[in-house]
């Protein structure tokens, strides 16, 4: 690309007054100068068409009562918001949506930390339990969410059939009712669905955002463990020895001591992507449960996909929008408060 | 050579970690052996893993008025044949490496230039740039897809290509991961090429680019991955073309109109959309887990 056609038509007005603007011009850092502006110029453009506008609409949208279609729009102030905050409906919303992501969230990190202590602790295999671990963060969640839907299925599905087999096995049958441990067999939960049925699962209020929680964390405590596993390999042998030579000597004391300190750094990220994507939730509540039933899994994205898309009410779906965005930039503050807090006491 | 002798601890964590592996691999045994087994078997659960294979005679064959014998068929060969024949399912496939290759190209020929200026080149407002990248880098997809469908519905772009593919043209994230990998190249390299005549434009892709390779391929798992099993975009911006269906859209779309006993191509379905990401994944596992976890660096 030739100099001349770099020259940006803008900076040009100026130049004419100073005395030396030709030879300036035409220096290599200035020539660079200008190649820097223009090479960044499409990312500016589309950073600010594509995320920083949409941002402001969403912000603006949701002080009107636009929809799609309508000429004009009227402000309606704080309405929709005020819709949010008294509505029933919304109320099942932020319920559904916090269960989700307070349950997703420490099951998640929990067991992706779990598996990889185990797995780094193993002599052997510990590549092969990591592989297939890691299958679900790879598999379309939507297609894996339709295949749990089937194994769950009330009549069909391998989940209640096994559960029901386990019914005609005596010592089974006593081991998970309690009566072995001299528990009223009929009164637990596996006594009653050996006698009434078992659950269904996605159609049964009590059970369908439990159940969305349950693929959610099978989807994502691979991932967790994966840079967990990272984490560990960051962590000096030494440390361990000297905390043997200080009087750790059981596991949990080595762990308290040494891991969960060192993991800390991973923790923080792990615990914040995974709260930002448990708020993101949308593909198995879409086509496993529509936020039904008695919207119990009428989570946030689920809500802005039927109220804004679904029902043209993109006022309403610009204030719960913007309620997410509210939530996700909360927890990134939390994450950057807690990494800086980190790096000063290092 | 080291011995391994039987030991309690071990014993038992293999057990946890083998009883976790059942669960996690629960769905895809599920997928594929429903997807392999015929309708009676699906519904009263026999058959084991691959099903009896019996010769079965498709109902929608015959109904259309072809000989019984004309339409028996090996239960896999009927799931799998359905799965293409009932939706367009090799167009939701080709849909699918449509986008998620354009995206990937566009982010690169949109990420590559701004990351080597932003790490090269002087200019004023170098900071202010990357400070804008870096805000960027924090606005989730989801809380920008509202107003850019209404963007999208206003210019007359949903139900298209375009809509599928303008949201993720820019990658704030892309151009950080660059811009990081660029900051590690010698300037010596960038000035010897300058001292040959290269263009600030040449050395972009002809010395930076090869150099940026190892990056750039985990940056293309990172994005392939994600677009390719991406549902809740297309599910927003492709509300009527069928023939505009990306695999999860598709797959959708099956489960909406299934009859009661279509488990076995719907299965066969999924499995067809699942496969190539976990084959690719199973071929070049370390280089996956590196892409996917990139967002760790941040």
């Amino acid at each position: 690309m030739s100099d001349a056609s770099l020259k940006a038509p803008s900076l040009l007005p100026r130049l004419p007054r100073l005395a030396r603007p030709a030879v300036r011009a035409d220096t290599p850092e200035a020539s660079r100068a200008r190649t820097g502006v223009l090479f960044t110029l499409p990312a500016i453009v589309l950073m600010l068409v594509i995320l920083i506008v949409p941002i402001l609409m969403a912000g603006v949208l949701s002080f009107t009562d636009y929809s799609l279609g309508r000429a004009g729009f009227d402000w309606v102030g704080v309405q929709n918001y005020e819709h949010l905050l008294s509505r029933s409906a919304y109320r099942s919303m932020f319920v559904a949506t916090l269960t989700y992501v307070f349950v997703v969230v420490p099951a998640s990190v929990g067991l992706g930390l779990g598996a990889a202590l185990l797995i780094s602790s193993l002599r052997v295999g510990g590549d092969f339990y990591k592989t297939i671990y890691f299958l679900p963060v790879m598999a379309a969640l939507l297609a894996m969410a339709i295949v749990w839907e089937f194994a769950l299925h009330p009549t069909l599905g391998i989940v209640n059939s096994t559960l029901a087999a386990g019914c005609d096995i005596g010592w089974l049958r006593g081991l998970l009712t309690g009566a072995w441990l001299g528990g009223d067999p009929a009164a637990s939960w596996y006594g009653q669905g050996c006698a009434d049925g078992f659950p269904l699962w996605l159609g049964d209020r009590d059970y369908a955002i439990w159940t969305l929680c349950f693929i959610g964390i099978w989807q994502a405590f691979g991932f967790n463990m994966v840079l967990y596993l990272a984490g560990l390999t960051g962590i000096p042998r030494e440390l361990y020895h000297a905390a043997e030579m200080d009087g750790a000597k059981s596991g949990w004391e080595r762990f308290r001591l040494v891991t969960w300190p060192k993991l800390g750094p991973t923790t923080v990220f792990v615990v914040t992507i995974t709260s930002i994507r448990s708020f993101q939730v949308f593909d198995q509540v879409e086509a496993l449960t529509s936020g039904g039933p008695m919207k119990s899994t009428y989570v946030m994205m689920y809500a802005i996909y039927e109220k804004a898309i679904q029902q043209n009410l993109i006022g309403i779906g610009a204030a719960i929008t913007m309620v997410f965005l509210g939530f996700v930039l909360l927890m990134t503050l939390i994450q950057r408060h807690l990494v800086e807090r980190r790096v000063h006491y290092s | 050579m080291t011995t391994y002798r039987f030991s309690t601890g071990e014993t038992i964590k293999h057990v946890v970690l083998i009883l976790g592996a059942l669960v996690v691999l629960l769905p895809f045994y599920l997928m594929v052996s429903t997807s392999l087994k015929a309708p009676q078997e699906i519904e009263t659960n026999r058959g084991g893993f691959l099903g009896q294979q019996e010769m079965m005679v498709d109902g929608d064959c015959v109904r259309q008025g072809n000989a019984e014998e004309d339409c028996r068929q090996r239960p896999v060969v009927y799931n799998y044949t359905q799965a293409f024949e009932k939706a367009p399912l090799l167009r939701y496939l080709l849909n699918g490496v449509i986008v998620t290759v354009s995206i990937f190209i566009i982010q690169v020929v949109v990420a590559l230039p701004c990351a080597y200026a932003l790490a090269k080149l002087r200019f004023r407002g170098r900071s202010l740039v990357f400070g804008a990248v870096i805000v960027c880098l924090l606005i989730p997809v989801h809380a920008i897809a509202l107003p850019l469908y209404i963007g999208l519905a206003k210019a007359g772009l949903t139900n298209s290509y375009a809509a599928l593919i303008i949201p993720w043209t820019i990658s704030a994230f892309g151009i950080f991961l660059m811009r990081q990998f660029f900051m590690t190249v010698p300037d010596d390299l960038i000035d010897a090429a300058r001292m040959d005549g290269m263009s600030e434009f040449a050395i972009v892709w002809r010395v930076m680019l090869p150099a940026a390779v190892p990056a750039l391929l985990a940056f293309a798992i990172f994005s392939v991955v994600a677009h390719w099993n991406d549902y809740f975009w297309p599910r927003i911006v492709i509300t009527s073309s069928q023939e505009l269906f990306t695999p999860p859209l598709g797959l959708r779309e099956f489960k909406g109109e299934m009859a009661d006993h279509a488990y076995g191509p719907m299965m066969a379905t999924a499995t067809i959309i699942v496969t190539p990401l976990i084959v690719a994944f199973l071929l070049a596992q370390r280089r996956f887990i590196e892409g996917i976890t990139l967002s760790g660096m941040k």
